[in-house]
């Protein structure tokens, strides 16, 4: 097993490599470019020439990479070509937001999608399941920015019951209870929004893994041994039914870094999401780099969890 | 009746000669070709059939429309000020947009670009991940090392940052190239699964067999192995179409998808977005074609999956 990782981990080396050399080129194919967005236009040439040269945008694209590189092993992600803010800092001020974002809605969708699925396998071929299998594809053919609209316009704007989007209200009278109020407020929202194409899909795995797991033997002999049936269903079958799930699950995590992107954009929820859309129209290089790079650290490396896991929690499953 | 008259059974009833017969009828099953026996497993999945013919009537009402409904969707009426936000009623069903389109004919117009994009797409993406999936699950060690690599790169980013970029460097909002885009992202999963089929089929019998009477390598390939691994792959074919359909519905709705003037019911959503309190309509026309559309292609896929795989349990 720690062979396995330490391989694993090998293998994402050159592997982040080629993915930055292949996100640098793409941005750097983008049309118009930072300086087209960013320089004011009645800048004087001098100007101009000395803003760029601070960019370090005169270099050839592979120098302007290199450098880049070499800057971000020393952990230096350079700053924001908008704001000259170091993109450390900015990262820090919104990965938090998406964090929160991203966990809330996971728990939340965790224990819906394990209840349900749970709920669908017991009740098997009986209305409950048939009810809870169309939902679950409903779920799944929506867009999510559809859910965010009507949550928006019923629970928002006919009900008035939640705030639309951000994350607090303006000017609000600061006390430490009211401000955690108001931005649990307007968590509420894009949490359940983004949780629900996270249930549609986890409790069908839920449901399937949970079928499996009540047909085997040692199901029986429990039920035989007189223990009650929901007690064999939540200590005897759910542990076992729950090694799939968690893999999704580690893997759907891996996402977080990039950050729920429609959610935050339907919701306005300053995470990482809204940070990239917002930097690729400015086409901040810098801030452009850092998410995909961390992004995809955290995919691979929630991938690498992800197998791990299913390793721990089935002792069958062994990796050479 | 001869035959029982002949042997000196002419006293055997006729009426207890039927139930065994109905009995041997019933053991002897019809002939039936493997197409007809994965039709019929389809047509047991009743959802799914609903779906197909929903779909069917989708393709005919979006390809077909323009012949029966003569609106013309670029239209703009030339008493704009009055006609504009009508209601849904008889003369239009679905109302008119902004500026007193009609909304019907730009459905179906937007239709026709929303499918053919997803359609498209989803045989761009067959294509090269089949090109790829099955010389790395053919030939097996550095050859699919590097490419299943070469996959993983775009696995390994967040799917809308790479969306996002991806879109921004290469689309002009044009049909042709909204349709590589989203080709580039439904490629990988067809990869890795055109792969796994090629590593399971590749050292079968029949395999070894044609190799044994000088098949080259290609001909094992795609004349010998794809067939036989056709099954997931049409599958996966199926629910592409519909996820494409919500990615160009995502890229338009973040402004990168399909350009105006061509109307795609990504972007009359997201069009529609700005008159939601005053023409609900130009959201929840196109939002439930959309919605509709893609759990048809759903529910086939799934439908399929049971027809084409027999070891599938039913569920």
């Amino acid at each position: 097993m720690g062979r396995y990782i330490i391989r694993r981990l090998l293998q994402a080396i050159p592997l982040l490599f080629l993915l930055t050399i292949f996100m640098y080129t793409l941005l750097h194919l983008m049309p118009g470019g930072p300086t087209g967005v960013l320089l004011n236009p009645r800048l004087s040439a001098a100007g101009r020439a000395a803003l760029i040269a601070s960019f370090g945008l005169n270099d050839p694209v592979w120098l302007q990479y290199l450098k880049w590189l070499g800057r971000m092993f020393m952990g230096d992600f350079g700053s924001s070509f908008a704001t000259y803010q170091p993109v450390s800092q900015i990262l820090a001020l919104r990965f938090p937001l998406t964090l929160e974002l991203f966990g809330w809605a996971l728990l939340l969708a965790l224990i819906v999608a394990i209840a349900l699925g749970v709920l669908s396998a017991v009740r098997h071929r009986t209305v409950v399941d048939y009810t809870l299998t169309t939902l679950s594809y409903f779920g799944l053919s929506m867009p999510i920015f559809l859910f965010g609209l009507l949550a928006q316009d019923i629970l928002g704007v006919q009900l008035k019951l939640l705030p639309t989007s951000g994350t607090s209200t303006p000017g609000l009278v600061f006390d430490p209870f009211n401000a955690f109020f108001d931005h649990f407020l307007h968590l509420l929202m894009p949490m359940m929004v983004l949780s629900i194409t996270f249930i549609a899909g986890w409790s069908r795995y839920m449901r399937s893994s949970m079928l499996d797991v009540v047909k085997q033997d040692y199901m029986r002999t429990a039920r035989a041994k007189g223990v009650s049936t929901l007690r064999a269903l939540v200590f005897h079958a759910l542990r076992n039914a729950l090694i799939p799930l968690i893999t999704v699950v580690a893997l759907d995590f891996g996402a977080v870094a990039g950050g729920a992107t429609i959610t935050e954009g339907v919701f306005n929820w300053p995470g990482m999401g809204s940070l990239f859309i917002d930097s690729l129209e400015g086409r901040d290089y810098p801030v452009l780099m850092a998410i995909l790079v961390l992004g995809a650290i955290f995919v691979i490396a929630f991938n690498l969890i992800a197998d791990i896991l299913y390793a721990v929690m089935d002792p069958r499953i062994r990796y050479s | 009746m001869d035959l029982s008259q002949s042997l000196g059974a002419a006293d055997i009833p006729v009426e207890e000669l039927e139930p065994f017969l109905a009995e041997t009828a019933e053991l002897t099953q019809k002939r039936r070709s493997q197409g007809r026996i994965i039709f019929d497993r389809f047509m047991k999945h009743r959802a799914a059939v609903i779906s197909a013919l929903f779909l069917i009537v989708l393709f005919l009402f979006c390809f077909l429309g323009p012949l029966f409904w003569k609106y013309n969707p670029d239209l703009i009426p030339d008493d704009v000020v009055t006609s504009r936000f009508t209601a849904p009623n008889i003369v239009h069903p679905f109302g008119t947009d902004w500026v007193g389109r009609d909304e019907l004919a730009r459905a179906i117009s937007g239709g026709r670009v929303s499918l053919l994009v997803a359609v498209a797409s989803m045989f761009g993406a067959l294509v090269f991940g089949i090109g790829i999936g099955s010389f790395a699950g053919f030939y097996g060690g550095i050859v699919d090392n590097l490419l299943m690599r070469f996959t993983d790169v775009f696995l390994s980013v967040p799917l809308y940052l790479l969306l996002f970029v991806l879109s921004s460097t290469f689309t002009d909002g044009s049909l042709l190239s909204v349709v590589i885009l989203i080709a580039i992202f439904g490629w990988t999963t067809a990869a890795r699964l055109v792969r796994g089929e090629f590593l399971a089929h590749r050292d079968r019998e029949y395999v070894l067999a044609a190799r044994t009477i000088g098949a080259k390598n290609l001909s094992l390939m795609f004349r010998h192995i794809l067939p036989n691994a056709a099954g997931p792959i049409i599958v996966n074919a199926t629910l592409l179409v519909g996820a494409n359909i919500i990615l160009e519905a995502v890229m338009s709705y973040f402004g990168f998808g399909i350009k105006a003037p061509n109307p795609s019911w990504g972007n009359m959503v997201a069009d529609g977005q700005g008159y939601f309190d005053r023409a609900p309509w130009l959201v929840f026309v196109p939002a439930l074609l959309i919605f509709f559309t893609v759990l048809s292609f759903n529910l086939v896929g799934d439908g399929l999956r049971d027809a084409l795989d027999p070891y599938m349990t039913e569920r």
